[in-house]
């Protein structure tokens, strides 16, 4: 390997993406989309849900337990009809997606220090907010009623409204935090994969690919030349991403900077192979295009990025081991919310260097025989 | 027996092959390359000119055989041939995204060129690309001839001793092809050994010397002069009729015409040295062809090509 070849080359290519205005803006305007949509759509919680209140009691409690869902800042009230029947066509209608019903005599029976039931009736359309909806009530309901015991003096085996359903919620725990890192590690991926097999794609269209391997430039000037400045591309995005979630989605970091970076060099190194892989494949830019195409979804889908693992079905479960990007969650997940070290990430960051060393080892053998044939 | 590689000689090859699975893209080709010579390479679409061309520059391992290109075996030390040969393909690989400047600067990086050289060479391949004052202009706003010679000039940039050229002149207008060839004898004039290899059978003739490949074989080789009498045993007739298709039914089924086919505006009949055109003339004008004048011309290299690649179909179908 020659460095001042490898050097010339590394300006060659940064010379080539300065005059590629669609690819830079895409550089940069990609981390910031994805962040937007992950950060705000998807990993945003579920809030001011259109709720309905039915109050058929209404006495200064049933107001009062109302109230404390709306000020909770999960629930918006945006009717209060009359009855129940009601309640059926706003859901359908959409116009509500949570309907309380609280029944009549409500503040009577708690008074005489009976159970008393509370309907909750939620949109079983959308899986997501119905469980968060009932997970919510649940919690409100029971910390009103923990308000109520506590301003009566009693004790917490004390009758009560009847909240059976808790669900161990914890407000601090929102879902950006796990998202966001994530984020980094999928940015990562996708971009470097698509990056690299549209510049070596792009290069044995044009045919300087073969016009390069006539001159004294060796294959491993060439695979250095071309990957170095890829990978500072993908460090710049994934810096942007990391700042933007630190800054301004407020992520907290608990971890360790030096176990983060070693599972990001070391996915970034399965991501490097993968995108020559792809070039490999691919005969066209849009084949290339594809292809990237073809990885992200199950890695979108089965690494736990998106989708919990823990309910996927038995079935599926073994398949998301054969996903890199599901370690690089784990890492930076666990590493970000729990502050995990080497020692409780070390099965992940060994299944990520044994990815690296496997993905890049056979892309740089294709690679080279490749152009040797 | 081949006789053994020539190490004078720009290029020597023996025995080289090449098999891509059960395909034999190069079968066993011997010849040489004298130095300072315009070596012709000729042969149809897929006969194996490019694969062969891919050995010698030491881009491509051979299966078998040996190839001395300035001295040295390509197969075992293909990076020190790199550094004294140069490459230009008919895709003109130049960075369309790179400027004229940064392209020249570039491949002289490549080549290790020191800053006065690379100053001097830049100079000289601007005066010769006529692309003074356009240095900073992005390649792919160049038309196609300029870009050819900037190819050319960025392919010789480090002043090789031996350039391979690939079908350099296909898709180029004829007025930038003429061009381009005086800019190739130029540099056949400073000594550069040229290796071209062109379908375009009026470049044939600007060749020193030529050899044919056809199906991984070479079937011809010498100078032009040489191409032409050697290998054809019979006499060429042309025939000039405002009716080639029908003139040309005639012909095939005429008993004294081996071959027939256009070639430009006139038809080409191969027939034997005793045979006489006028009397195929008559016959053409008593079938109803009126106007059909037919006279014996020397064999074009085009003609040659034409009678061994139908030999040679021939002797594979038989």
């Amino acid at each position: 390997m020659n460095p001042r070849r490898v050097r010339l080359l590394i300006w060659k290519e940064f010379t080539q993406l300065r005059r590629d205005p669609l690819l830079l803006r895409l550089l940069f305007l990609m981390p910031i989309l994805q962040l937007v949509m992950f950060g705000y759509v998807i990993g945003a919680d579920v809030k001011n849900l259109k709720t309905a209140v039915v109050d058929l009691d209404r006495s200064a409690t049933s107001r009062a337990i109302a109230q404390s869902f709306e000020s909770s800042g999960y629930f918006r009230v945006v009717a209060r009809p009359a009855d129940e029947r009601a309640v059926r066509e706003l859901l359908d209608h959409g116009d509500a997606a949570v309907a309380i019903v609280i029944p009549e005599g409500t503040a009577l029976r708690l008074e005489r220090g009976e159970r008393t039931p509370i309907g909750i009736v939620v949109d079983g359309a959308d899986s997501r907010i119905s469980s968060t909806a009932s997970g919510y009530s649940a919690e409100i309901l029971s910390e009103f009623n923990r308000r109520r015991i506590a301003a009566q003096g009693l004790t917490l085996d004390g009758p009560g409204i009847d909240a059976r359903v808790r669900v161990a919620y914890n407000p601090s725990l929102r879902q950006i935090n796990t998202m966001i890192p994530s984020l980094i590690a999928f940015v990562l991926l996708i971009s470097t994969m698509s990056i690299m097999s549209q510049s070596v794609v792009r290069e044995r269209e044009r045919g300087t690919l073969e016009q390069m391997f006539v001159t004294p430039i060796s294959r491993a000037d060439y695979l250095v030349g071309k990957v170095t400045p890829y990978m500072i591309t993908s460090s710049i995005q994934m810096t942007t991403v990391a700042i933007v979630g630190r800054f301004w989605f407020r992520v907290p970091f608990n971890g360790q900077a030096v176990v983060v970076l070693t599972g990001l060099l070391l996915f970034m190194f399965t991501a490097v192979g993968l995108g020559l892989l792809i070039s490999l494949v691919s005969r066209t830019r849009t084949q290339a295009q594809q292809t990237v195409m073809f990885i992200m979804i199950p890695s979108m889908v089965l690494s736990g990025f998106i989708f919990p693992i823990e309910s996927m079905p038995p079935a599926i479960v073994p398949l998301t081991y054969l996903i890199p990007l599901r370690y690089a969650v784990v890492v930076m997940r666990s590493s970000f919310v729990k502050g995990s070290g080497f020692e409780d990430l070390f099965w992940p960051l060994l299944a990520m260097a044994a990815f690296s060393v496997l993905i890049f080892g056979i892309a740089v053998t294709r690679f080279s025989k490749r152009l040797a044939d | 027996m081949p006789s053994a590689p020539v190490t004078t000689a720009a290029i020597s090859v023996r025995g080289l092959t090449k098999r891509f699975g059960s395909f034999t893209a190069v079968d066993g080709i011997d010849f040489d390359v004298a130095r300072g010579e315009i070596f012709g390479f000729l042969g149809p679409n897929g006969a194996g000119k490019t694969t062969a061309i891919r050995m010698l520059t030491g881009t491509l391992a051979a299966s078998g055989g040996t190839a001395l290109v300035l001295g040295d075996d390509v197969g075992v030390e293909p990076e020190k041939v790199k550094r004294r040969i140069g490459y230009m393909s008919q895709k003109f690989a130049l960075f369309e995204d790179m400027t004229v400047d940064e392209n020249l600067r570039f491949y002289a990086g490549v080549y290790d060129l020191d800053p006065e050289r690379f100053a001097a060479q830049r100079a000289y391949v601007l005066e010769m690309a006529d692309l003074v004052g356009r240095e900073n202009e992005l390649t792919r706003n160049l038309s196609v001839g300029w870009k050819q010679r900037l190819a050319l000039g960025a392919a010789t940039i480090h002043e090789p001793e031996l350039l391979f050229l690939d079908e350099p002149t296909s898709g180029v207008d004829p007025v930038a092809r003429r061009h381009f060839w005086d800019l190739l004898y130029e540099l056949a004039g400073r000594g550069v050994t040229l290796f071209v290899t062109t379908h375009y059978m009026d470049e044939a003739s600007h060749c020193n010397r030529l050899a044919f490949i056809y199906r991984g074989r070479l079937i011809a080789e010498g100078s032009p002069q040489v191409i032409r009498t050697k290998y054809m045993g019979e006499r060429i007739v042309e025939i000039e009729t405002d009716a080639p298709g029908k003139a040309l039914t005639l012909l095939e089924a005429d008993p004294e015409v081996h071959e027939a086919y256009l070639s430009g505006a006139t038809l080409h009949a191969v027939v034997s040295q005793d045979a006489s055109a006028e009397e195929l003339a008559g016959r053409l004008r008593t079938a109803g062809i009126n106007d059909a004048r037919a006279y014996c011309i020397d064999p074009s290299i085009e003609d040659v090509f034409v009678h061994l690649v139908g030999k040679q179909r021939e002797g594979d179908a038989s």
